[in-house]
């Protein structure tokens, strides 16, 4: 029975940090697609300010605040919704619902909580609860107990047996955990902990360290119809967590029997919790014999839920929409691209997703860069091939730093350091793999060391070999065929060979060694869907074929690092929709599995590629854009592909190397647009420094319009308009003033509008910025409207956009952050009275 | 690496690498679309005369386990996969997936783009197909007159019964290719399970006194078999309980008067829903299918349809109306695919324990 709904409340993620990226945001996106066919009204609660969702919907219906119990209590006194739907809010919108749940706010306003019922989320918010939940449909738990004296200890561990994680409670060193596997090391690390516990509590569990992570998304509906959509195995061991892990889909190395007693328990625990929609359960699988433990439970949108629907094209935040609405899975209708049958069948991959997640170790120095229990990542990219190999290189290609096409390594480092990092991972945790293997560890005694399988091993040789190949054989078609074969791209053999890429091109050429694109949708062949997402491969069958229509390609930005990467995202998307609203066919490129620009909805076609010269290149041999554009600062990709005459490229926002500074101080700015010679004010915007810090390096927080704007604005508007030279100067810019408070304002830079302004901007004018930047560059934009629209000195309101640094999570010390390291940022907005 | 062909019967070739074997083998190319258990389908005597090509992408990534096989003898004529792993994870490091199909003459090629093959035999449905050193003329002339047997099920199923002792109730499986999984399932209930060649008679079967019947899995076309079996089927179903699954359930059909036709394109895979007609669920399993009962050809007098695939509309459980006996098209066992239904052996072993309890009496 479906449920009839006229008003639903969408609790939204939040601004992106550590733990969650723009998946929130994309999977809210999606959501609104599929609600909007229920005809429903949708109140949407974020102060995400990089949020795409929030742009398409009517800005009265949404709430710019943030997403918490006391705010989501207020809307409902004033909405009245008769849903909420909370799982695309993460792990904090479900607490919500909880909160909501427990303090009656639900039933005494008679609203539904989709998704999940209200006594079912008490099973999963609840330890307690869960643990007993679990146990009641017998699926183990790690078991853990709180002791107060050595007694009680040898009394758990002679009921589990060793080994066990003896942990202080409420110590001064939080992350002290003691693994022990006898008595002996059992006393000693009692007898540390009980001295540094403050309240003479111990907790006790048993250790699954080593074990074999393995995830598994399934959706189940109403009637308790049941889909595993993908199961995914971490290559590191329980220890290192999840999010810092290397994940594979599918999974590699389990047997049928284990694979299928996984599915089986996924399903009976979806079961338990009555979850209608998706759920994502985290295991630990033994090594030695078929023994597993549930170590998690998500009936909400995780970044791997969203991974599972990437791996397999399964339209899965669609699908979870209709379901949370109380739709069985037989009775939704997809878009109708999907073959009618596609809701119900369950996925099967015919080729490997690889994911490597990136950390912001290069940003952030001054923290403890070991790979453990707690998550340090900031983003990932994935990696497809139809062999592991192939996606094992492509994953690489996408998640180095230098914007060069080179394999990194790490050969530099020496013999004990090598072990040591064997043991105590870092991030560089996949090349010290390799490097080891290269000095002759055998895979044995590598996987003994690191708990990782055999199988990763041997991939890795292959690896290896192929690579030692293609270096000692420079320029032979062989080569090239085993360089492509094991996903080493033409920009890669380039930089290896030190040729310019036209070379290999011709040989290409020369020995008809053709890229294909293979398609990724679930049935692994058994229908033709048109998914329109496309993987290369050198194969025999291409399955991507040119659009005839005029097509734009947008080379997205790649995995999400610190910085204004979630900015350049929502640039991203924001691209695409002004594209497509100018009549191109839309190609996105990209490889961060969380973007919202690779949400179906968003272009026309996505190819999931490293964004390097080589695959570039080849998407555009396949695709002829008619224009190419190429969102944010890269200047080392668009100065190469700039190489190539016949590309129509353009760089948005144009280059920041062209920002002319007297000083890199600054306290406000104006910012216009600029086109051909007239010069149109937009706005004003104040910085807000910490500690009244006007370094531009740290300024990461702003206000619109500026302070004293009722006095000082339309000086400063008319100041930077006749002082911006419009021969050099053309789209957004700003133009830097440093005051020091007393109406004086003394001009320090000229500057294009950065990625997360033209976000702010776009906010905060009504004006979608991005749309009007790519009509300007298209030749399309109608200067009338913009003129219409603009209303640069009339404020109803102050709008702040305020960065937020994940150093409490990195457990750094720092509290103020420059642009380099901001990994969010939240958007308020106050009424002037 | 020796580079080798796949050759199809509609003239279509293939190079790519060899693995396994080095024979030249001929029979028919069906794809699967499982993604774990790779061993169990490799060793399924379903596969006998069958070139088996996997969509997942790379296999032998877990080596051969002693408790997966589906057969110890297993009879496809050849494996067709984009890479394979050649991992050995026994005790001893011994068995890996080329010196398992060295072992029992299996041709292997890999570094070939099945997703291809997969979308041209969508389109071209079934046929013949060739594993052949050079890919001329000469070798399409001998795939072309190649007449594959079909006497498959005589080849693979046991010429002498044996026994699997246990101490629950007494289960005559009857042999037509058995796959271990239905052995396991069976085991796991503690059922004393006697397994008789195909061709065992009504009357050899009920000397046993069986508590219950399984009709196994096997190879090839129902109606290969000769009509003697259909005349046993009759027979004792009315006199035990009686499960059937795979080619015991098309025989079951066929038994009951039903039709059985050959699909266009086998499907072997685990993706399809199959609907519980009576509670209305979906639910998913090993399916491995090249023919089809008929639904129009039915006898509603005799037999009800339980189970169909949503996807392609096929049959896929029936159930008698006046005896304890019931079929399924696909594999409950889950070796390979999803165990949703594995139930169907509790099922079956609650109604011949009531059937024990409530009397003696034969029906």
């Amino acid at each position: 029975m479906t449920i009839d709904i006229k008003k639903v409340l969408l609790l939204g993620g939040g601004p992106t940090n550590i733990g969650h990226e723009n998946e929130l945001d994309a999977a809210a996106f999606e959501r609104l697609m599929a609600l909007k066919k229920t005809g429903a009204k949708i109140i949407y609660l974020d102060n995400n300010a990089f949020s795409v969702t929030t742009e398409e919907i009517q800005p009265a219906n949404v709430y710019v605040q943030e997403v918490n119990f006391q705010n989501v209590v207020n809307i409902i006194d004033k909405e009245n919704p008769d849903a909420i739907m909370a799982t695309t809010g993460g792990l904090n919108g479900m607490q919500i619902a909880w909160q909501l749940a427990e303090s009656g706010v639900l039933a005494s306003n008679n609203i539904s909580l989709l998704g999940i019922k209200p006594a079912d989320l008490r099973k999963v918010m609840d330890n307690q609860k869960l643990r007993d939940t679990l146990t009641e449909i017998n699926e183990k738990v790690i078991a853990s107990k709180i002791v107060a004296d050595d007694d009680e200890a040898m009394d758990f561990v002679r009921e589990v047996g060793f080994p066990v994680i003896v942990k202080p409670m409420s110590s001064s060193h939080d992350t002290s955990r003691f693994i022990c596997n006898n008595t002996d090391e059992l006393e000693d690390a009692l007898d540390v902990s009980f001295k540094r516990t403050y309240i003479k509590r111990c907790s006790i569990e048993q250790s699954i360290v080593g074990y074999k992570e393995i995830e598994m998304v399934g959706i189940r509906d109403a009637s308790g119809n049941k889909i595993l959509i993908s199961g995914m195995e971490d290559m590191d061991p329980i220890g290192i967590h999840s999010g810092d892990s290397i994940i594979f889909a599918p999974t590699q190395t389990l047997i049928n029997e284990e694979y299928q007693a996984l599915r089986s328990a996924t399903f009976r625990i979806m079961d338990a919790l009555n979850v209608t929609g998706t759920c994502h359960v985290q295991f630990a699988q033994s090594r030695t014999d078929s023994n597993y433990f549930v170590t998690k439970v998500s009936p909400f949108f995780t970044r791997n839920t969203i991974l599972a629907a990437k791996a397999t094209g399964y339209p899965l935040t669609y699908v979870s929409s209709f379901l949370e609405l109380g739709y069985n899975l037989t009775e939704i209708k997809l878009p109708s691209k999907y073959s009618k049958f596609l809701a119900f069948m369950e996925p099967t991959m015919d080729h490997v997703v690889v994911k490597i997640p990136l950390w912001p170790f290069r940003d952030i120095t001054d923290v403890d860069q070991h790979l453990n229990t707690l998550m340090k990542s900031v983003g990932s990219t994935i990696g497809i091939g139809r062999t592991v190999e192939e996606a094992i290189i492509k994953s690489m290609h996408s998640s180095q730093f230098s914007p060069r096409d080179i394999l990194p390594s790490v050969s530099t480092v020496d013999d004990d350091d090598v072990i040591n990092q064997l043991i105590h991972p870092l991030a560089s945790r996949i090349l010290i793999l390799m490097e080891a293997l290269h000095r002759g560890f055998s895979i044995d005694e590598l996987s003994e060391l690191t708990q990782i399988d055999r199988f990763y091993f041997y991939k890795l040789n292959q690896l290896l070999r192929a690579q030692d190949f293609v270096v000692n054989n420079p320029m032979s078609p062989q080569s090239i065929e085993i360089g492509h074969k094991y996903g080493f791209g033409d920009g890669m053999l380039a930089e290896l060979w030190k040729v310019n890429i036209s070379k290999i091109q011709q040989m290409n050429e020369n020995y008809h060694n053709h890229v294909t694109y293979k398609a990724i949708e679930p049935s692994a062949g058994e229908f033709l869907e048109s998914t329109n997402i496309f993987y290369s491969s050198y194969e025999l069958e291409n399955e991507s074929h040119p659009f005839t229509d005029k097509s734009a390609l947008v080379i997205g930005r790649g995995g999400n690092q610190l910085g204004p990467n979630s900015a350049a995202d929502y640039y991203t998307s924001q691209i695409l929709r002004a594209l497509h609203k100018s009549g191109y066919k839309t190609i996105i490129m990209n490889t961060n599995p969380n973007a919202v620009s690779l949400t179906p909805q968003l272009s026309d076609k996505q190819y999931i590629e490293p964004i390097q010269l080589g695959n570039i290149l080849n998407i555009v041999d396949i695709e002829k854009p008619d224009v190419v554009i190429l969102p944010g600062n890269r200047h080392y990709l668009s100065k190469q592909l700039k190489q190539f005459k016949n590309l129509n490229i353009i760089v948005l926002p144009p280059d920041q190397k062209v920002a002319t500074y007297n000083q890199k101080y600054a306290t406000t700015a104006v910012d216009l647009f600029i086109e051909g010679d007239e010069v149109l004010p937009v706005t004003t915007i104040s910085f807000v420094g910490k500690d009244q810090r006007t370094d531009l390096r740290f300024i990461n927080d702003y206000k619109e319009p500026m302070d004293n704007w009722q006095t000082d604005e339309a000086k400063l508007i008319a100041d930077a308009s006749t002082n911006v030279d419009t021969q050099e100067w053309q789209g957004l810019v700003q133009v830097l003033y440093n005051t020091t408070g007393n109406s004086e304002y003394e001009m320090t830079g000229i500057r294009p509008v950065r990625i997360t302004e033209t976000a702010f901007l776009t906010k905060t004018t009504g004006i979608n910025w991005v749309n009007v930047l790519v009509k300007k560059y298209l030749g399309k934009l109608d200067m009338d409207d913009l003129r219409e629209d603009l209303k640069p000195t009339e404020h109803k309101r102050s709008s702040i956009m305020t960065a937020h640094f994940p150093f409490k999570e990195l457990q750094s010390g720092r509290s103020e952050g420059t642009t380099k390291q901001e990994v969010g940022s939240s958007l308020s907005f106050k009424n002037f009275e | 690496m020796t580079e080798r062909y796949l050759i199809l019967e509609d003239g279509s070739a293939y190079a790519g690498k060899a693995f396994g074997s080095l024979a030249t083998t001929t029979g028919e190319i069906v794809a699967n679309s499982t993604m774990n258990g790779y061993q169990e389908i490799i060793s399924n005597q379903i596969y006998h005369n069958q070139i088996i090509v996997f969509t997942q992408s790379s296999i032998g990534n877990t080596g051969l386990d002693q408790n997966a096989y589906e057969s110890i003898l297993p009879s496809a004529k050849g494996v067709i996969v984009r890479e394979y792993e050649n991992l050995a994870t026994d005790h001893f490091k011994r068995i890996s997936l080329d010196r398992y199909l060295k072992q029992h003459k299996i041709p292997g090629i890999y570094d070939v783009d099945t997703r291809e093959i997969r979308h041209h035999l969508q389109k071209r449905g079934n046929m013949k197909a060739s594993i052949v050193d050079v890919a001329d003329d000469h070798a399409f002339d001998q795939l072309h007159a190649t007449v594959l047997t079909n006497q498959q099920v005589a080849q693979v199923a046991t010429p002498k019964p044996f026994p699997n002792p246990d101490e629950g109730a007494n289960v005559v499986v009857v042999d037509f290719g058995l796959k271990s999984g239905i052995l396991r399932e069976l085991s796991h209930r503690d059922c004393n399970v006697t397994v008789v060649p195909w061709n065992f008679s009504a009357a050899q079967i009920l000397d046993l006194d069986p508590d219950g019947i399984v009709l196994s899995t096997g190879p090839g076309s129902p109606e290969n078999l000769p009509t003697s079996v259909l005349d046993m089927i009759t027979e004792v179903q009315s006199q035990a309980p009686l499960f059937a699954i795979g080619l015991g359930h098309e025989l079951f059909a066929l038994a009951n008067g039903a039709k059985i036709s050959k699909l266009t394109v086998e499907h072997h895979g685990s993706n399809h829903p199959i609907r519980e007609i009576i509670t209305n669920e979906i639910f998913f399993s090993g399916q491995e299918q090249g023919y089809a009962v008929d639904p129009k050809s039915i006898d509603h007098a005799q037999l009800f349809i339980t189970h169909v695939d949503l996807v392609n509309g096929t049959v896929q459980g029936l159930r008698h109306r006046d005896y304890p006996a019931f079929s399924v098209q696909f594999s409950p066992d889950g070796a390979p695919g999803p165990k949703d239904s594995v139930g169907l052996f509790d099922d079956f072993v609650e109604i011949m324990a009531r059937r024990r309890d409530s009397n003696d009496d034969r029906y």
